[in-house]
């Protein structure tokens, strides 16, 4: 186990190595570069020369990877352009709680409402509940973030004024961005969940259980959702770092002040340290959370743990 | 059911040709599933209209004229018009062209990328079917949606770079598929019986491994597309796909910016394009997996 873990830390590591170099590169390459932007008036060659030498843009191109790389290994992610006063890392640490807080409820709640749908609609399959709820999953999953956002707003907060329209300033102004990003998720999460425990209901045990005489909701707790929490637990855990990078579109809708905003800020102006600063600590979040995912894997399902045991 | 059209089966395949057999029924199962017949139809009708645009409405989608600026619907408008004045219908209209290209060129190139690389590592194995393997691993644990929209703001938005950047993320589930399936493929007696026969390899894959893999090629093809066309929508709100004012659905929503509360049209029709088109190719999807009988397990 301990070897497995080690194998999967240094794909990680070398998985964010690739993508650095890769966002580095891509960034460097391209003409045109953050001394272009916001500047109404030509800059002199003097001007230009400086700002690259202060930032040390002027150096080849492998000096300012390997410069940028051991300094991130100290978790040193540089400064903005755009903010000379705050390092990368601060800002970052800043932003988050924004977006996972976005992120991360929208999550809690399409997974809350996903599973309660999904193991209904398994428990009733074939019913005119299991068919409503899965009209349901199907018709909410195919309705982007950003337009449920709009309708949400237009209904509740701009006709209705229940709650703001945007901007932050307390769990009122979450309501809505939670609910329009989690709700189209809800349905994916509803149709997999439906899936694993039918998949779980058909098999021999579930038989031998309603044989043995055990009662409907026995069978249904002990038995199959034990087994179908497994395929559920590993697709579900890697939706909460999903849902944090993506909330890009919830946030500008809703002009929330988190991470994904100023990636398409930064991305903008050409703030190379910002930008490749976000890009890496969400990898190596949706990284981490992947290991974790399998480290459970093995955790709760013993099978797993046995077959390894006698390899 | 199943057990009737399965005996039925071989004896239609003697009467015809071989292959009429095998698509009547998989059209007889797509015919079941009203949600893919939907979105059949809807596919073919928004082709239509994307093609047939100039020729459908008297208006162009840049004309810009603001003393008719957001109006309502009405007759002459059945869309109203947005804050230059532009006629929203034919702008809708046009709009489903960067949809279709970027749903099917970002898939066509997705498939052809996924199916060599995966052909090749699940066949070849060893040190390349590691490499694959590795890649497949890095693509799918990345925050996509930033690298893409990076890319394109450092290749400077446009649709072109757009299906560029889209690209470099659509080949992972088709390779992940064909990488699969080569690799049980290969071990098969008939495959072994080609090669003990002097076949050459680049043969076997074309004319007995890939034929295998049609039907989940063509799953992964029609259920990368709603995806996409999310994706167009979603990058082009952000103002990073389509130029104006070449329109485009995601960027129309991104006008409706601030007028939105008191010209609720502005946001409804885009709104309810984007949904119905992830709809309709998400039905499309799920009717050709009920079709060929696709066992899905990525």
């Amino acid at each position: 186990m301990l070897a497995y873990i080690l194998r999967r830390f240094l794909g990680i590591a070398l998985t964010l190595l690739l993508l650095s170099i890769f966002t580095f590169v891509l960034s460097r390459t391209v003409p045109g570069g953050p001394w272009l932007q916001g500047v109404e008036i030509p800059q002199s060659p003097q001007q230009v020369a400086a700002f690259k030498a202060k930032y040390g843009l002027d150096k080849p191109l492998w000096q300012q990877y390997l410069v940028w790389l051991r300094n991130a290994l100290t978790l040193d992610l540089g400064v903005p352009f755009s903010m000379p006063e705050i390092t990368v890392s601060r800002l970052i640490g800043r932003l988050l709680p924004y977006s996972a807080l976005v992120g991360g409820l929208a999550a809690t709640l399409a997974i809350a409402l996903g599973v309660a749908l999904g193991i209904a609609s398994a428990a009733r399959a074939n019913t005119w509940l299991d068919n409503v709820i899965t009209l349901y999953a199907v018709f909410i999953g195919t309705i982007p973030s950003f337009v449920m956002g709009f309708v949400l707003a237009y209904f509740l907060a701009a006709k209705l004024g229940w709650f703001p329209t945007g901007g932050w300033g307390g769990p009122r102004h979450l309501v809505l961005p939670v609910i329009a990003y989690g709700l189209p998720v809800s349905g994916g999460v509803a149709r997999w969940t439906r899936q694993c425990m039918l998949e779980a209901m058909g098999s021999d045990y579930v038989r031998t259980a309603y044989a043995k005489g055990v009662r409907e909701l026995g069978v249904m707790t002990r038995h199959v959702l034990r087994n179908a929490l497994i395929p559920m637990i590993t697709n579900f855990l890697p939706l909460f770092p999903g849902m944090m990078t993506g909330s890009i579109f919830i946030e500008s809708v809703f002009g929330l002040p988190g991470l994904g905003k100023y990636f398409v800020m930064s991305s903008t102006n050409r703030d190379y340290p910002m930008v490749l600063g976000i890009t890496m600590f969400w990898a190596l979040l949706i990284a981490c959370t992947y290991l974790v995912t399998d480290i459970l894997y093995g955790i709760i399902d013993p099978r797993v743990r046995i077959a390894e045991k006698a390899a | 059911m199943s057990t009737a059209v399965s005996a039925a089966a071989p004896a239609v395949a003697q009467a015809q040709p071989r292959y009429a057999g095998i698509l009547a029924g998989a059209w007889r199962r797509f015919r079941r599933n009203k949600l893919a017949l939907f979105g059949l139809g809807y596919v073919v009708f928004i082709s239509f209209v994307a093609v047939a645009a100039p020729y459908l409405t008297p208006y162009t989608y840049d004309k810009i004229n603001p003393s008719i600026a957001l109006q309502g619907p009405s007759w002459s408008h059945p869309m109203g018009t947005d804050i230059l004045g532009r006629d929203m219908l034919t702008r809708i209209m046009y709009a489903a062209r960067p949809m279709l290209i970027v749903g099917f060129a970002t898939q066509l190139a997705g498939l052809a990328i996924g199916t060599t690389l995966g052909v090749l590592g699940g066949y070849l194995g060893g040190a390349v079917d590691w490499a694959v393997s590795r890649l497949v691993e890095l693509f799918s644990a990345l925050p996509w949606y930033l690298i893409v929209l990076y890319m394109v703001m450092v290749l400077s938005p446009s649709l072109k770079n757009l299906i560029l950047a889209l690209t470099i993320t659509s080949w992972v589930n088709s390779c992940r598929v064909v990488r699969g399936l080569s690799f049980s493929i290969r071990k098969l007696d008939y495959v072994e019986a080609a090669r003990a026969l002097g076949i050459p390899g680049w043969r076997i894959v074309i004319y007995h491994v890939l034929p295998q893999a049609i039907p989940l090629l063509l799953w992964t093809f029609a259920s990368g597309i709603p995806t996409a066309v999310f994706a167009e929508a979603g990058l082009s709100f952000l103002g990073m796909g389509v130029r104006p004012p070449q329109p485009s659905w995601g960027q129309m929503l991104a006008d409706a910016g601030n007028y939105w509360m008191y010209w609720p049209h502005m946001f409804v029709f885009p709104s309810a394009m984007i949904t119905l088109s992830v709809l309709a190719f998400q039905g499309l999807a799920d009717g050709l997996r009920e079709a060929m009988d696709v066992n899905v397990n990525i």
